[in-house]
């Protein structure tokens, strides 16, 4: 508004001069073409200018020939254009990506960016809408300093996890609060099926990413302590599009998506010569070193058990001689009808991964239309998504649409309704360690490729066991399903009224419910059925929400004051029904329905909680240049005991633009420069709905007859857990805002947290739930963008962002440390121990020191007084039972971010992101599977691990020698499986070309879009195993891997 | 401010077309809220059902309690450790690995719903209930007895060893969670439970009863106590209230080996109902570790019977008819060589499988799931003859032993002039095999116990015991569990064990 005054005084005073050209021409945005009014037209080194007029269009008298003009406008880039002796100049200038001046949705509102005094993150639909994903979330990876994305499987349609500013809690939830259109929303698992298989099912999958407008993300406590006792780990604000005044504009979007291996290589086996070898070493040791044979006894015994496994699939093993290391042969067998050679002659094997594992298509197609009058706007959507996972039975789909409309009544009233509606579906596999049912595990562990689905004898299907404990799933993926189906509808209807352009009151109210019906049968002939006959679970889960907030803005200018308040309530009830039936003993395998089973087994009941709330906000600036704000919200709980479940939550904010101060008008290096400070208080609070009650639990049948008994020792005073933040910022703005960027520090306590506290069992109970312990995490969150080359017709920017956090423990109760397991699909792929002053990603275990290169024995540092021998001048053990435990590493990064950069160039742009994380150790809890010392002898060996074997004749061999005697070391916990987590990984690369609109036009056309995208194409990884973008907790094991995915995208408007 | 809160918050409830009462007061519906959960008789029922079934825990009565009286006996041996339960078998426990830490874990959480059933009973009756609770107070109260007994004799010295050394925390009224209780005298436990079978007495019903305790259980109780007290009078007494009553009779030897293929059997005064989708323990069960190696594919053959047991069985006994033979007897592939030195034989005891044919006691297709027995009439019968025998009734004691001894058809009858208490146990070993009762009575009596540790090729001998042990052995105590002792520091370790480590 300022610029357009200075811009209006000029063009008073400064009038002919020069008696020169008129110039006339339009000023519009690079980005869509629209017109922008009110840009400043002015003549480079003069005082002569004009402002466009609604139409983007100006007049400009008395302009010299050889004159620059320098356009600009509020939100876009400045433009410098040569007049050349025209008489007509055109400008379409770029929009400014950090514009200070930008609206961003904030808790209960919008600021402006520039002037906001809280920690915020804007994500915008542009960055995330070509990324291949049915949820949101891991679009957003890589793109906000301070926020951490990790997925815990590959599987199509699974949760992510998200941590922001780090770890605050032990017990209770670490992922922030989603707030969708003004209105908290359910996150996560979501469904029973995550009991039965491990396999996650994200509730967001129903959230269609095109719908969404922007995603804000709230860090510190200025900017979430409005959402109070659930706002401690951060708040993901989430809006969809809503209709703009003009004309209605159609557009459809299609794409199509391949995926048709591993982002890297996972776990990748030895060849078959290689393991046939090795088990032919192990056996031979067995033979020797354990029964005494000798060397002849011992091939031929060592012989007999290879050919024991695989004769029976068409092969013949034999030995080439006696000794442990001499190769074995392989040739086919004749006495079947099948004979495993090709039609050369050569020998055959059966590929496992290529059976089990499929090239995934990723389909999505929307159609929107948008539009609206003075008065009314909408905005509507359907959209269809398919998503195959790379394993056949692995798949997800989702149809959805939304209607937002806006409607204004009479002067002062206005309306606002969203409905979404969501249909997904979704067949998932077990994830975990699991020999007989995980894909993935058994292609790279467990399914030889000397293990085949059919007999060779007569071709038949092979439906026992094999000698790994894996099984034939190819024959046993026709013997049972799963479906995962959710209904979601949200309706949510907002009323403003305008009492004055000062005053409004603004009330939401929101009912969501979502229903997951889960089905899982076995068939009496699959293994898991076989106990039952047959056993089939239906489950049905209702979670029905109902929001209602209000609340009373003011807004004010008085000279040089603005204040803006806000006071409002909130209330939020949540239920869940749940209800399973189970069928065992199944008469047919045709059916599938509970109500043929022999024997029926029912559970229903519901659970919930709500939560009531008031809430305040004041703001104050003076002058456009230093700002204030405080909040306070006051939180009810039902989590909570009437005597604590009142709790209050509050933050104090200010910021000094001090680019905005006279003294630095002088200069012109400095465009922006502000400093803010927070401080307030969030909370958390506890999973359980019921925490604090002591309860009486009903699962005790006797005789057939119902059982209760007293199941906890609760505290009636249980109460939230709280964090206490404070953040400093120094944001800056230098060359006409080229190069921009934000410093931040910020240290949050958390306190009063969640602890099962180990209590004597003479009570009747171990633990009883108590606020006790403490965490803090500190650190730095860095951002830099820039435009190193920015013309009329080429911009490349680039962006990068870096967060430093570190994230210990604080306080335990009576100081003692607790020993925990990675929770990951409960199978306990790490120790960590929680110590006071150690980070919350301790790792706990054995210190490995290596293999001895004399005779290929493990080592140990003892870390005790205990010494077989000395290594680096450190006491060194054989057996890991004499060491002690240690902490061995942290799993939190020393860094972790992402680096953007696009290219702009006469329509076509390029954008490339990259995700990095510097240091923070991987432990690899699947990896000692196939690469251990000889205790799991029936299974598969990595080639990472066969190449770097200690043998006789490899004695700079990093792994001990194999043996035949079942050394248990390789399956502690210890270091020989960690790694150095750092990696860079170029996330998406995507291509784009708008075609030129002379050509769309004459089609009908507004606009036509067509892209690339591809994900994860490539991976600089110190980890070599499996790919290291690994879970929250710096662990992997056999989760489905993440693909690389080639995506083709067609978008058109009119 | 209050004011305009309570304004704020009515105008929400408004919003919310819900009662603002009771918006924030969420409960389960699922659970009950402990302080309210026993109101009536029917509450008394199911609390009870609660409390036995906790009982029929993996830890306790369902497996491990009977195991600890069988693998620690002296008649049970081992082929080859490794398998779940060796622990017990080699006494190797120490306070941070093999505690067993389960028995007092499940014993306190047992002890914690005894005594919220009694609390809240008497409460009840004060605040004057019509409805009568007599039966599920004297059940509880047996039952509390039942489990300061067991623990008494996991963590303390026999009674006449030393009834003033350290035993247990006697509880009888819930433990708050800060408490951290101290062991009481081996005494002051003996007291409290025989003040509580007193009590119950008045209170139980007559009648025999299926999964659940009355009368006759309780005086089976009473005696085993008074026995352990070295009080045979009154052990006699109650052991002849149930004897006397006619409510049970003994089985035939002809009905005998088939009393164990159903529930509820003419001589079952105290049975645990153990059933399919409830406590059932599948391959982890009773049944599954007694079994022959093989039987079933999950059989590990974990205990099979020692040469000492076989030895003192007549041939032609009724009571091998539980018993098969182990794998070594059914395996060709075990060579001649390791087969003459082995001991072979019918050592596998099927008694918790319904038969050696899986037979289980339901008539149903599943073995795994069978009711645990732990007061039979024979028992009664034999504590009675020692008793009697005790008190100079030496004829009466025959009597009593001859009952039982008959299983063997070769037998001789005992006459007042030839029983002794050396035969009365060693019948007592023949019919107990395997119900966890041995270790006990051999620890009251103070026998010595010997292993057959090398019955086995390959099979070693314990270091940690040697081949015979008493009960002056510090190692037939349980050591407190380094859990306990973490969160309860000043609790007293028993001796032999250390206090951390």
């Amino acid at each position: 508004m300022k610029k357009v005054l200075i811009v209006a005084l000029m063009v008073l005073s400064c009038s002919s001069l020069f008696a020169q050209n008129r110039v006339t021409g339009r000023v519009t945005s690079s980005q869509d073409g629209t017109p922008i009014p009110f840009a400043s037209v002015v003549v480079k080194g003069t005082m002569t200018g004009v402002a466009s007029n609604e139409n983007g269009a100006y007049v400009l008298d008395n302009v010299p020939s050889n004159a620059v003009l320098v356009f600009s406008s509020i939100g876009f880039n400045d433009l410098e254009v040569m007049v050349n002796g025209r008489g007509v100049v055109d400008a379409a200038l770029a929009p400014n990506a950090e514009s200070l001046e930008e609206t961003i949705v904030v808790a209960y509102g919008t600021a402006k960016k520039g002037t906001y005094t809280g920690a915020a993150s804007v994500v915008k639909q542009e960055a995330i809408k070509d990324v291949p994903t049915v949820s949101f979330e891991q679009a957003l990876n890589g793109k906000v300093a301070g926020m951490q994305i990790t997925g815990s499987s590959g599987q199509a349609g699974s949760a992510a996890s998200i941590r922001i500013r780090g770890i605050g809690s032990m017990n209770a939830s670490n992922e922030p609060l989603y707030v969708i259109d003004g209105v908290p929303a359910q996150s996560g698992d979501a469904g029973q099926m995550s009991d039965y298989i491990y396999s996650t099912n994200n509730v967001m999958n129903s959230l269609n990413p095109s719908d969404i407008e922007s995603i804000t993300v709230l860090k510190d406590a200025a900017a979430s302590a409005l959402y109070g006792s659930r706002a401690a780990n951060g708040v993901i604000l989430v809006t969809t599009k809503r209709g703009k005044e003009g004309r209605p504009t159609v557009t459809f979007k299609a794409s199509v998506g391949i995926t048709p291996d591993w982002a890297v290589k996972n776990f990748e086996p030895a060849s078959v010569y290689d393991n046939v070898n090795a088990l032919y070493t192990i056996f031979h040791d067995a033979a020797t070193r354990v029964d005494g044979l000798n060397d002849a006894e011992a091939a031929a015994d060592a012989v007999s058990m290879l050919n024991s496994r695989w004769n029976r699939f068409g092969y013949q093993l034999s030995t080439t001689g006696t000794g442990a290391y001499d190769p074995i042969k392989i040739e086919a067998r004749t006495d079947g009808q099948i004979k495993r050679v090709d039609a050369n002659g050569n020998l055959v094997f059966f590929d496992w991964m290529d059976a089990y594992f499929r090239k995934a298509i990723y389909q999505t197609y929307d159609l929107s239309v948008s539009g609206g009058t003075k008065t009314s706007s909408y905005y509507t959507s359907f959209s269809y998504t398919k998503d195959q996972g790379r394993v056949y039975i692995n798949g997800f789909d989702r149809l959805s649409g939304r209607v937002n409309l806006n409607q204004k009544v009479g002067k002062f009233f206005e309306l606002a309704t969203n409905v979404a509606v969501a249909s997904t579906s979704r067949t998932g596999f077990n994830d975990t360690i699991n020999n007989s049912d995980n894909y993935f595990m058994q292609s790279v562990n467990l399914l030889w490729p000397l293990y085949w689905p059919d007999n060779y004898k007569d071709g038949s299907p092979w439906t026992s066991r094999y000698q790994s404990y894996g099984y034939n799933l190819l024959y046993y993926n026709n013997l049972w399903e799963n479906k995962s189906k959710s209904l979601k509808l949200s309706v949510s209807e907002t009323a403003t009224i305008k009492f004055t352009d000062w005053l409004n009151f603004r009330t939401v109210f929101s009912y969501d419910d979502t229903r997951y019906r889960d089905h899982i049968y076995y068939s009496p002939e699959h293994f898991s059925g076989a106990s039952d006959n047959g056993r089939v679970n239906e489950m049905s889960t209702i979670y029905q929400k109902i929001v209602s907030s209000s609340t009373l803005n003011f807004n004010k200018t008085f000279g040089n004051h603005t204040v803006s308040a806000l006071v409002g309530f909130e209330a939020e009830k949540n239920q869940t029904d749940f209800h399973r039936s189970t069928g065992k003993d199944l008469p047919v395998s045709a059916l599938h329905t509970v109500s043929t089973a022999g024997s029926l087994d029912a559970s229903g009941y519901n659970w919930g909680n709500s939560m009531m709330s008031i809430l305040s906000r004041l703001e104050y600036n003076f002058g456009g240049k230093y700002y204030a704000s405080a909040s306070f919200r006051r939180d009810g709980s039902s989590r909570l005991g009437p005597d604590t479940r009142w709790g209050n939550f509050w933050s104090v904010a200010a910021s000094w633009r001090i680019s905005e101060e006279e003294f630095m008008k002088s200069q012109d290096v400095i465009d922006n420069l502000r400093l803010r400070a927070s401080y307030g208080v969030n909370g958390t609070l506890p999973s359980s709905n019921y925490g604090w009650r002591s309860l009486a639990g009903y699962s005790y049948q006797y005789m057939g007859s119902p059982g209760g008994a007293l199941i906890n020792a609760a505290d009636a005073n249980l109460s939230w857990e709280t964090s206490y933040t404070y953040n400093l910022a120094l944001e800056f703005g230098l060359f006409n805002n080229r190069l921009s960027g934000s410093v931040e520090y910020f240290n949050r306590d958390s306190k009063d947290l969640l602890q099962d506290v180990p209590i004597s069992t003479i009570t009747g109970f171990s633990s009883t739930l108590q606020n006790i312990g403490e965490i803090n995490n500190h650190g730095f969150e860095v951002e830099i963008n820039g435009d190193i080359i920015r013309n009329n017709n080429f911009r490349w920017s680039a962006g990068i962002n870096a967060s430093f956090i570190r994230s210990r423990v604080t306080k335990l109760y009576d100081d003692a440390d607790i020993i925990w397991y990675d929770p990951t699909g409960g199978d306990g792929n790490t120790q960590f121990l929680y110590r006071v002053g150690e980070s919350t990603l301790a790792i706990y275990g054995r210190e490995w020191a290596g293999t001895n290169p004399e005779n290929g024995d493990n080592l140990w540092y003892s870390n005790n007084s205990n010494a077989d021998m000395q290594l680096n001048g450190r006491n060194v053990v054989l057996d890991f039972n004499d060491t002690d435990e240690v902490i061995l590493g942290d799993a939190n990064p020393f860094a972790y971010g992402g680096i953007n950069t696009d290219i702009e160039w006469k329509g076509l742009t390029l954008g490339l992101n990259f995700l990095y994380k510097i240091g923070g150790q991987i432990y690899d809890g699947a990896v000692y599977r196939l690469a251990d010392d000889g205790y799991f002898w029936n299974r598969i060996r990595g080639k990472q691990y066969l190449d770097n074997v200690w043998t006789p004749t490899n004695h700079s061999g990093i792994y001990p020698q194999l043996r035949g005697c079942d050394l248990e070391d390789a399956m502690e916990y210890s270091s020989r499986w960690m790694h150095d987590g750092s990696f860079l990984r170029l996330k998406t690369v995507s291509l784009g070309y708008n075609l030129p609109t002379n050509v769309v036009r004459k089609i009908g056309l507004d606009k036509a879009r067509v892209y690339f995208n591809g994900s994860n194409l490539l991976t600089f990884s110190k980890y070599k195993w499996a790919d290291p973008e690994v879970n929250a907790y710096g662990t992997r094991a056999f989760e489905t891997p993440i693909g690389k995915t080639y995506t083709f995208g067609i978008e058109l408007s009119f | 401010m209050k004011r305009i809160y309570n304004i704020l918050l009515s105008l929400a409830c408004i919003l919310m077309l819900a009662s603002c009462e009771n918006f924030l007061d969420m409960a389960p519906t699922n659970q009950a809220d402990s302080s309210t959960c026993l109101t009536s008789a029917q509450d008394a029922q199911v609390m009870l059902n609660g409390l036995i079934y906790n009982l029929t825990s993996a830890n306790y009565y369902g497996r491990n309690f009977l195991l600890y009286g069988d693998a620690k006996g002296g008649d049970m041996t081992i082929y080859t450790g490794g398998n779940p339960g060796d622990a017990l078998y080699y006494f190797n426990h120490s306070a941070s690995s093999g505690s067993y830490s389960g028995f007092w874990s499940t014993g306190y959480f047992c002890l914690l719903q005894a005594n919220n059933i009694i609390a809240n009973i008497e409460k009840m009756k004060e605040e004057g209930t019509t409805e009568n609770l007599d039966d599920y107070l004297g059940q509880a109260l047996t039952i509390r007895a039942l489990i300061h007994f067991d623990l008494v004799r996991l963590y303390g010295k026999p009674y006449d060893m030393d009834k003033s050394s350290v035993g247990i925390p006697v509880v009888t009224a819930q433990v708050n969670a800060a408490e951290k209780l101290q062991r009481d005298p081996v005494e002051k436990a003996y007291t409290q439970i025989v003040a509580d079978l007193n009590e119950a007495a008045t209170l139980l019903s007559k009648r025999a009863s299926r999964g659940y305790v009355n009368y006759y259980a309780n005086q089976m109780l009473l005696g085993k106590v008074y026995q352990y007290m070295g009080n045979q009078s009154s052990a006699l007494a109650a052991f002849e209230n149930v004897i006397n009553s006619n409510v049970y009779t003994l089985y035939t030897p002809n009905n005998w080996v088939n009393s164990w293929t159903g529930e509820f059997g003419s001589e079952s005064i105290l049975e645990f109902g153990i059933y399919p989708s409830e406590r059932d323990l599948g391959t982890g069960s009773l049944g599954c570790y007694y079994m022959r190696k093989g039987h079933i594919n999950a059989a590990n053959g974990n205990f099979y019977a020692s040469k000492y047991w076989m030895d003192i069985m007549g041939e032609n006994d009724v009571r091998w008819g539980v018993m098969d033979w182990d794998h070594y007897y059914n395996d060709s592939s075990v060579s001649d060589n390791i087969r003459a030195r082995s001991h072979y034989g019918k050592d596998c005891c099927y008694k918790y499988s319904g038969s050696t044919k899986l037979a289980g006691d339901k008539g149903s297709s599943n073995y795994t799931a069978v009711n645990i027995k732990v007061f039979r009439l024979s028992e009664a019968y034999l504590l009675a003859a020692e008793a009697a025998l005790a008190g100079n009734n030496a004829a009466k004691a025959a009597d009593y032993l001859n009952a039982i001894a008959k299983r063997n058809p070769d037998y001789t009858p005992w006459t007042a002039s030839t029983v002794t208490a050396e035969e009365i146990y060693k019948e007592y070993r023949r019919e107990f095999l395997c119900e966890g009762k041995l270790f006990f009575e051999a620890c009251r009596l103070n026998k010595t116990l010997t292993f057959e540790d090398n019955a086995y090729y390959g099979a070693t001998v314990s270091s940690r015991r040697g081949l015979t042990i008493d009960r002056n052995n510090n190692l037939c105590r349980l050591p407190i569990s380094i859990d306990e002792i973490h969160t309860n520091p000043d609790i007293q370790q028993n001796p032999g064990y250390s206090g951390t480590e």
